[in-house]
């Protein structure tokens, strides 16, 4: 049988990262590096973000996709490439 | 091994909100959570013990080349008042650093080597030195002796402080 909530649930690589772009924008001290956001973009290299602010963007993302980030997971936060992989890993484990 | 952080608590206040539900949690031990929760100024405490795990994560990242966002591993002890400064001590697994705290001007600035030492050794730099990075680890040159020195750069709202070993 099909699983139609799972289809619903299970979010594509587009939309979370829109979902991770509203998160993020708030906190960027970079607007040029922001326009141009692809997946290897450093949080803090990049976007100028500053890590007391990672918090804030980790607690943001636990909200938003309902997910729990756990300390391990935080560890490798530090772009988007990351950041998209663990929260698909956890939206898969729910 | 040196590192520095400096927090401009102006900006701070703006920008973090630490009070928000799961944040202290997220990076900061029990025994960190006491002495924030016992402190007379709860948010000065917090940036206190924040730029010491900031000042102690430079001098890992600079030894190992390691990027990892791990603060709540980073565990600081109590300080102790010496003449203008708190100093104390942050552990991570089995190394030990130490760390000098300094509340001035609005802001919050710590020095952390892993050699106690070292304090002794540490230059204080001008905004116009030239930093220069290797594989994102910060140096200075010493035109003097000709080679390039450690050094740790921390910037943050009004303030910049460098230092070089």
């Amino acid at each position: 049988m099909c699983d139609f909530k799972k289809i619903r649930i299970m979010k594509n690589t587009e939309e979370i990262i829109e979902q991770l772009k509203k998160i993020v924008k708030p906190y960027v001290k970079d607007q040029d590096a922001f326009d141009h956001l692809t997946e290897t973009t450093d949080f803090i290299n990049d976007l100028k973000i500053n890590s007391a602010n990672l918090v804030d963007i980790i607690l943001d993302v636990e909200e938003i996709f309902d997910i729990v980030i756990d300390n391990e997971s935080m560890e490798r936060m530090l772009d988007v490439k990351s950041t998209l992989l663990i929260i698909e890993t956890k939206l898969a484990e729910k | 091994m040196i590192g520095n952080d400096i927090v401009d608590l102006a900006v701070a206040e703006v920008e973090s909100n630490w009070r928000r539900k799961g944040y202290l949690d997220k990076i900061f031990t029990m025994k960190e959570q006491l002495l924030i929760s016992k402190a007379c100024n709860p948010e000065i405490m917090v940036w206190m013990l924040w730029s010491r795990k900031e000042a102690c994560y430079k001098i890992f990242n600079r030894q190992t080349h390691i990027r990892i966002f791990n603060p709540i591993q980073f565990e600081c002890s109590e300080m102790v008042l010496e003449h203008t400064w708190f100093s104390g001590t942050v552990q991570f697994k089995e190394i030990v650093y130490h760390t000098k705290t300094e509340i001035k001007k609005e802001a919050v600035y710590t020095v952390a080597v892993e050699n106690e030492s070292d304090f002794l050794k540490i230059r204080e730099l001008g905004k116009s030195e030239l930093v220069l990075k290797k594989d994102s680890i910060p140096y200075v040159y010493d035109s003097e002796l000709d080679v390039l020195k450690p050094a740790s750069v921390s910037h943050h709202g009004r303030f910049t402080r460098i230092i070089s070993i």
